[in-house]
């Protein structure tokens, strides 16, 4: 069992080496450690020096309101106008200023519809390829179209600020489904939620003036302009530049807006003058009212996701 | 004495009650995932261990914008993150690991069985669930064994004779051949008409360890038994060693050196290989299969072939299955559910060939996924990079990088292989020998792949 004649060893193969290597005069670059995750810090509104034109309407038609009570007291207890032109004169202009102020601020509102079109696209473009998933679709053209989408953003928005999130994630090594699920979780979604928020809040604002507002003409010019101020601020929050044209279709939903506005007004009259002209009629006719006014602020806000997201 | 008695009777009611909703508060608040990596050794499990432990902390406490995938484990919804010991296992050597790569070495193999539980504590978003259980658990078990033990369960299944006889067929074919000439030299010159002494045995299995030693050296994956490999090994293998023998006496029970050696191969498969089966392969949730490629690539053809054959032998350890709600929950057992194939240090080549790395991957693997055709399991395949190593070359077939001689260097490929037969006879991929970068976390959070491997084994398949 012992003493085996012993083999030669099997030779070694040689392997024919398929990486060429070479040294390099310079040094290895340095990978910096990825942002930290911030806090939702961004705010809507930029803190800003002086009495905007925003504050001057609202403080205007505020004296408004009062000048008018003041005016009405003052006829009263004169019971002829003509006796007081000053009085007279000083309201006329308040009210003229208020006015003027406001269509002027309702133009530029008006102005910040411009890239809604191109948005609204946009948005078709992103929820069709978030459907299938970017069957069909390069990883790089994802991501060129992703790109294209993300630098629309105005600068100080927050789309922008949450792009700026995803570009930082983003690795080459991403497939189509997953561009789309990092845009998903780091920029649509987060802008979504942020924009349902600054709704939430536009309705109540809403809701409050109209509880406020001692007539119908007041009332309306109030609903048209914060519903113009909320199409404004959910813009900005879809990184959409201010101050620029409008949209059919945005007009539209406003429109709607008011006009259902009007004939809720009509409604809640009606209602009222059958109960009475007393105060707790009127405490009710506004209430229904600040909600009506809230309820369709909200609508005019989900319209706008809608197209929008 | 009425007293006594009153109050320990309370105790215990009290400690029963607590331990009743501490369980039903761990039901319904706590989710528990149990990892195993699976992996043969130098495939990177400790590693990737390291890498997933440095990734989620410093998600959860830094606030670092890492694991952008990790769609299950959202950061917004992360309170806070905690590691806990698991009961009958050593604790993760985290810290040493992390203290090695800052002195500029990897970390080292895993040369004993480790297990860790990663606590991630998540706020509750559904509207009621919110006011009824503010936060719920999500808890990671992982267990971390030397890859040497894995290639030895498969012996469970084999008698001595079996074992021995496929032993010395497997070390006479194949790349190995190459190394086992030594060994084959002193079995044919020794007298096994001596009898068998301990003396004489730890000498001959001395010899067959010198010959594991040197083939695990030269990238060969089919070793057994694997924990002779281990210096710290619990089991005694001095003691009760064993080796294969030659068909001539093999074939004769009545051999005292057969009767020796059976003796020995019973005794590791019950005091070794049974306990190891039952405590650490049994109980698992989800299985990840690390597969090192570039041991293949590294040396030629026959060692890709051989490295699918392992995992073929490696897939027959498990036991496969989904478990219901009631098992998962009630009863708190759970069996594996998912699959991942994962070919680790995917830096080391240029990106335009990864998906030829895939590819390949895929093949290798065919074998292991043949088990799975009539069980209820899913799986997939990854690339992972646990650190990004390598930098981008000055073309797309180039890699950079800093050597163990400390110089960054520019290596190009030529295109891998995408099966197995593709690849050039007689040709290889020498496999990039890279230093720790001093920059070596930032490296870590900008690895690759285990964003997408864990959205897969925790996320509902979406």
């Amino acid at each position: 069992m012992s003493g085996k004649s012993s083999e030669n060893p099997p030779s070694r193969p040689e392997y024919k080496t398929k990486v060429t290597t070479q040294t390099l005069n310079i040094a290895q670059p340095e990978t910096k450690l990825p942002k930290q995750i911030t806090e939702d810090v961004w705010e809507l509104e930029t803190a800003s020096t002086g009495v905007s034109l925003g504050s001057a309407t609202l403080g205007l038609g505020v004296l408004s309101i009062l000048g008018f009570f003041v005016f009405d007291a003052y006829t009263t207890l004169t019971a002829s106008m003509a006796q007081h032109p000053v009085g007279t004169s000083v309201l006329g202009a308040m009210l003229a200023g208020f006015v003027g102020c406001f269509s002027f601020l309702s133009f530029r509102e008006w102005r910040g519809y411009k890239q809604v079109n191109t948005a609204m696209h946009d948005a078709k473009q992103l929820r069709d390829m978030l459907a299938n998933k970017g069957a069909n679709l390069s990883p790089s053209k994802v991501s060129s179209i992703l790109n294209k989408h993300g630098k629309r953003f105005s600068k100080d928005s927050y789309a922008a600020h949450c792009f700026e999130r995803y570009s930082q994630q983003r690795q080459s090594d991403m497939t189509s489904a997953e561009l789309l699920g990092l845009y998903e979780d780091t920029v649509l979604t987060p802008v979504q939620e942020k924009a349902q928020k600054v709704l939430n809040k536009e309705s109540v604002t809403a809701g409050s003036l109209a509880f406020i507002s001692p007539n119908n003409l007041i009332q309306t010019l109030a609903v048209v302009w914060i519903s113009f101020r909320t199409i404004r601020r959910m813009a900005k929050v879809y990184g959409l530049r201010p101050g620029t044209a409008g949209n059919w279709k945005l007009l539209k939903v406003l429109a709607q807006n008011i006009a259902a506005q009007g004939i809720f007004d009509l409604a809640t009259d009606e209602v009222a003058n059958q109960i009475g002209g007393s105060l707790s009629a009127k405490f009710m006719e506004n209430s229904a009212e600040a909600i009506a006014a809230g309820a369709l602020n909200a609508r005019l806000g989900r319209a706008l996701i809608k197209l929008l997201k | 004495m009425q007293n006594t008695i009153a109050s320990s009777l309370m105790g215990k009611t009290r400690a029963v009650a607590s331990f009743t909703s501490n369980t039903l508060a761990d039901v319904f608040s706590k989710e528990t995932h149990r990892f195993t990596i699976t992996g043969l050794s130098r495939s990177g499990k400790s590693m990737l261990f390291t890498s997933l432990i440095t990734l989620l902390k410093s998600r959860s406490e830094e606030g670092l914008a890492c694991l952008p995938l990790l769609r299950y484990l959202p950061p917004s919804r992360v309170l806070d993150m905690h590691i806990e010991p698991i009961e009958g296992y050593k604790p993760f050597p985290h810290l040493k690991n992390i203290a090695a790569l800052e002195a500029g070495d990897w970390p080292e193999a895993t040369e004993e069985a480790y297990g860790f539980k990663l606590v991630v504590r998540l706020k509750q978003t559904a509207s009621i669930k919110r006011h009824l259980m503010p936060h719920s658990d999500v808890v990671f078990e992982f267990i971390d064994y030397p890859g040497e033990w894995i290639t030895d369960i498969p012996m469970l299944n084999k008698t001595y004779a079996h074992w021995s006889d496929s032993a010395w067929a497997q070390l006479s074919s194949g790349p190995q051949q190459y190394y086992a000439h030594a060994w084959k030299q002193v079995v044919n010159e020794f007298d096994f008409e001596q009898t068998p002494t301990p003396q004489l045995i730890q000498q001959l299995v001395t010899h067959y360890r010198d010959y594991l030693v040197q083939a695990k050296a030269n990238g060969i994956s089919l070793l057994q038994p694997g924990s002779f490999l281990l210096e710290s090994s619990d089991f005694n293998w001095q003691e009760f060693g064993f080796t294969p023998l030659p068909s001539s006496i093999t074939s004769d029970v009545s051999h005292p050196w057969y009767r020796a050696f059976e003796k020995h191969y019973s005794a590791f498969q019950k005091d070794w290989l049974t306990p190891l089966k039952h405590s650490i392969f049994k109980e698992t949730d989800k299985q990840i299969i690390l597969v090192d490629l570039f041991e293949g690539l590294n040396h030629s053809r026959q060692h890709l072939y051989q490295l699918k054959e392992t995992l073929s032998h490696l897939a027959d350890t498990f036991v496969y299955g989904q478990s219901g709600w009631f098992s998962r929950t009630v009863l708190r057992k759970q069996q594996i559910g998912k699959v991942a194939f994962v070919a680790t240090k995917s830096d080391l080549i240029p990106e335009n060939q990864q998906q030829n790395l895939l590819s390949l991957l895929t093949q290798v693997t065919e074998g292991a996924r043949a088990r799975f055709n009539d069980k209820p399991i899913q799986f997939e395949h990854f690339l992972v990079s646990a650190m990004q190593v390598t930098d981008e070359g000055a073309n797309k077939d180039a890699i950079r990088y800093t050597n163990n001689d400390g110089q960054y260097v520019e290596s190009t490929f030529e295109p891998l292989p995408k099966t197995l037969k593709e690849m050039e006879e007689g040709s290889h991929f020498p496999v990039p020998s890279v230093n720790v970068p001093a920059d070596f976390k930032a490296r870590i959070l900008a690895g690759k792949g285990i964003d997408r491997l864990l959205q897969f084994l925790l996320g509902k398949g979406e």
